[in-house]
């Protein structure tokens, strides 16, 4: 595009625009700037631009002005601050404003010499982006067991469903709707769901739990149509022959055009695919239940967890592992220890802002959450470095920066490392090759390095769940690689261009960025908004069946 | 009650699919108005009065087609319709440019809203001591003379810094909105 930009403009147009937003703009030169304008469309193209920075400028303040009166941030004004300030103007101002005013004064004129909190209101960003969908109306809540009848039909935990049909083999799957009611479906089965509100079984076993919010959820069978008056009720399908029997609550079903039925608590109804409809005895069929369920699969998790401490025990001995961290920390302890054997108190990380969080076995292991623009963990890792493995349990709740950080070197200094998430999905390792040149091929854009991306790898509906995510930068076989869930997605080779072979790491930060280029200090803000709850780093290069291991040996059901 | 329209139910339905309307694309018009009017109170005023003529007239408006697009017709008329009314005063454009910034405007939604998503970004970038320094600036109601003196400074001197800092974000903003794809 061959747009012009402010700076490309004479001085002399410069400075009509900046008066022209202020106010200050005299006769002569106004008329001028208007015989230029009628002229030159680009001109007329960056004035608009200027116009619309003066607009959105004037609504973010008077949006502060407001968020000033916030009683958050209200007790974070001292009330010294707040009466040293002017007697004078504030009389002249409605309250809301003049408080507004008093609080950014308070911070133009005087040092709060305190960290991020303000920034998060000062300049939130507001809503904005065209609005994200996630498409779907419920989503697989947990899964125990569940096989399904080819790799196509496989779902997750934490999978968002469509207008689709559910093929499960064995097992069980917990489907959440969004309406409020809950599926629980026993393979095998075949279950298509039709919207938040409908749902038909083909065969196979579920069990609805409707909650007063969701009554009037409708459920077909081969030939019946079931709606749930009210809490519970299990329906057997096999070979177009149904049973159902209402657990707790009432429904009320309809089948093969026959009248309609009420049916309470304790009664259960045979209804064959010929015809006819037969009361029958409870208890005949053994539906799945939320609560078993619910125990068994903490029993699992348990089991998990247990597997991922022996393989933590071993993984900490492991002589290529520079640092480890797992984010367990005794109570409100601001170190986050490395645990890589020998043990090195020089490598602790310094806790910044993250808040601790629960990490992927809730109620078993803690995790760090970056949520905040200032949140970060800063660490020193002194060394020169063969190769580099990265290896890390993240949650990403959603991509709000350009670039979202997962290990970032301070400076981006020569044989440094950046491994971050760009904002559409992409997982991304970079290495400055040297920092005192220009990039070879973008000398205007960037300085020497080079981005390895892999496709995207995150989506809004993967928001919230556990991900193993690896990333491998090998100087000996020139290849740089990244890994979701121990399988490969990405493997490029290091063009000689861009080789390094000495590698450092020093001041670095996870989960953010502490020491932004100066020249482009907006790049400055990399927190992920999500949680970490295991970093691993390696002087080495793990191979795809290594790194496939690991991701066995630390992963959950979940 | 009475007859009168207010109670008519269909009358009550096209009002609140109106309103509904209206909101939703309320940020977006005045973004739009305020590429091309200078001052803040224009804006408000003239997204008001175009609320009301887009009300009088909202049957001529086909649901089918954008909202968005008929509301930018009827407020650039509006803007047009106050410039006349306005033009005794200072630093409001000629008719004929104001014409063509109008036209030009309705084009760049999309940049606009980009645009917004940047400054954004570009705040949030900049030293604590800046950024609120600029927004005071902003702030509506703000004396800059007695807040300049207020900190030992001069008028001049702050808007000296303004300005310095306000090219600072445009560049910003022109760095991310103009070539989107820039290094890591």
């Amino acid at each position: 595009m061959s747009d012009l930009h402010f700076e490309d403009l004479s001085e002399q147009e410069q400075e009509w625009i900046d008066a022209l937003l202020d106010g200050t703009l005299d006769e002569k030169s106004f008329a001028e700037l208007q015989e230029q304008m009628l002229q030159r469309p680009e001109l007329r193209r960056v004035v608009r631009r200027s116009m619309a920075l003066q607009h959105d400028l004037q609504e973010q303040a008077e949006a502060d002005a407001d968020h000033a009166m916030d009683p958050w941030l209200a007790e974070e004004m001292s009330p010294k601050n707040v009466v040293s300030l002017s007697s004078g103007f504030g009389a002249h101002l409605p309250l809301a404003i003049a408080a507004g005013v008093a609080f950014l004064l308070g911070l133009a004129i005087m040092h709060f010499g305190r960290p991020e909190p303000v920034v998060n209101q000062v300049a939130a960003p507001v809503e904005a982006k065209p609005e994200a969908e996630a498409k779907g109306f419920a989503v697989v809540e947990k899964l125990f067991d569940a096989e399904w009848n080819d790799e196509g039909d496989a779902r997750r935990e934490g999978d968002n469903l469509g207008d689709e049909v559910l093929r499960l083999k064995s097992g069980v799957a917990e489907i959440q709707f969004y309406s409020g009611a809950t599926m629980m479906v026993q393979g095998p089965a075949e279950i298509a769901l039709v919207s938040a509100w409908e749902a038909s079984c083909r065969e196979g076993v579920v069990r609805m739990r409707v909650p007063p919010a969701a009554r009037g959820f409708k459920l077909h069978g081969p030939d019946t149509e079931f709606i749930d008056l009210g809490t519970e009720f299990g329906l057997e399908v096999r070979e177009g022959r149904a049973h159902v029997e209402v657990i707790d609550g009432e429904i009320s079903f309809r089948h093969r055009n026959g009248q309609e039925r009420i049916v309470k608590k304790g009664a259960a109804w045979g209804l064959p695919g010929d015809g006819g409809e037969t009361p029958e005895t409870i208890g005949r069929v053994s539906f799945p239940d939320i609560d078993n369920f619910n125990s068994l699969a903490r029993g699992r998790q348990r089991t998990d967890f247990e597997r991922w401490v022996n393989h933590r025990n071993s993984f900490a001995r492991d002589e290529r592992v520079i640092a480890y961290y797992t984010f367990d920390r005794p109570q409100k302890s601001a170190l986050l220890a490395s645990i890589a054997e020998p043990r090195n108190t020089e490598l602790d990380g310094a806790v910044v802002l993250a808040e601790t969080a629960a990490g992927r076995w809730p109620g078993m292991k803690q995790a760090l959450e970056f949520r905040r623009p200032g949140a970060r963990v800063r660490v020193r890792i002194p060394g020169e470095f063969s190769a580099f493995t990265f290896a890390a349990w993240v949650r990403v709740d959603s991509l709000d920066r350009r670039y979202n950080a997962l290990f970032m070197g301070d400076g981006y200094e020569n044989g440094e490392p950046h491994w971050q998430i760009r904002d559409d999905g992409k997982l991304m390792l970079s290495i400055m090759v040297d920092d005192q040149k220009r990039h070879p091929r973008y000398p205007n854009k960037s300085r020497y390095h080079h981005v390895y991306y892999s496709p995207p790898i995150w989506e809004l509906s993967q928001s919230g769940q556990w991900m193993h995510l690896v990333s491998v930068y090998d100087p000996k076989n020139k290849r740089v690689s990244h890994h979701v869930d121990g399988k490969r997605v990405s493997e490029e080779a290091i063009d000689p261009l861009f080789h390094v072979e000495t590698l450092r790491i020093g001041n670095g930060e996870i989960g953010n960025w502490g020491e932004p280029f100066r020249e482009t200090p907006w790049f400055a803000i990399r927190n992920l908004n999500g949680r970490i709850d295991e970093l691993a780093i390696l002087n080495a290069a793990m191979s795809d069946e290594e790194v496939r291991k690991l991701y066995e040996q630390s992963r959950s059901e979940r | 009650m009475s007859d009168s329209d207010r109670d008519d139910p269909g009358e009550n339905e096209r009002y609140e699919a109106f309103v509904k309307l209206f909101a939703h694309h309320e940020a977006e018009l005045r973004r739009f108005v305020g590429s091309f009017l200078p001052r803040w109170g224009d804006v408000d005023e003239v997204v008001q009065r175009a609320a009301i003529v887009m009300w009088r007239k909202f049957d001529q408006f086909d649901p089918e087609t954008s909202f968005i697009k008929w509301a930018q017709v009827v407020t650039r008329f509006e803007a047009l319709a106050y410039r006349r009314k306005m033009a005794r005063d200072r630093l409001v454009f000629r008719e004929d440019v104001l014409e063509l910034m109008a036209q030009e405007a309705g084009e760049e939604f999309n940049e606009r809203d980009r645009q917004r998503v940047a400054l954004d970004t570009c705040l949030l970038g900049m030293p604590e001591k800046q950024r609120s320094f600029v927004m005071l600036a902003y702030t509506p109601g703000v004396n800059v003379k007695e807040m300049a003196e207020e900190s030992g400074s001069t008028a001049a001197a702050f808007y000296m810094r303004l300005k310095r800092l306000r090219r600072q974000l445009m560049k910003c903003i022109e760095s991310k909105t103009l070539n989107p794809e820039e290094a890591a």
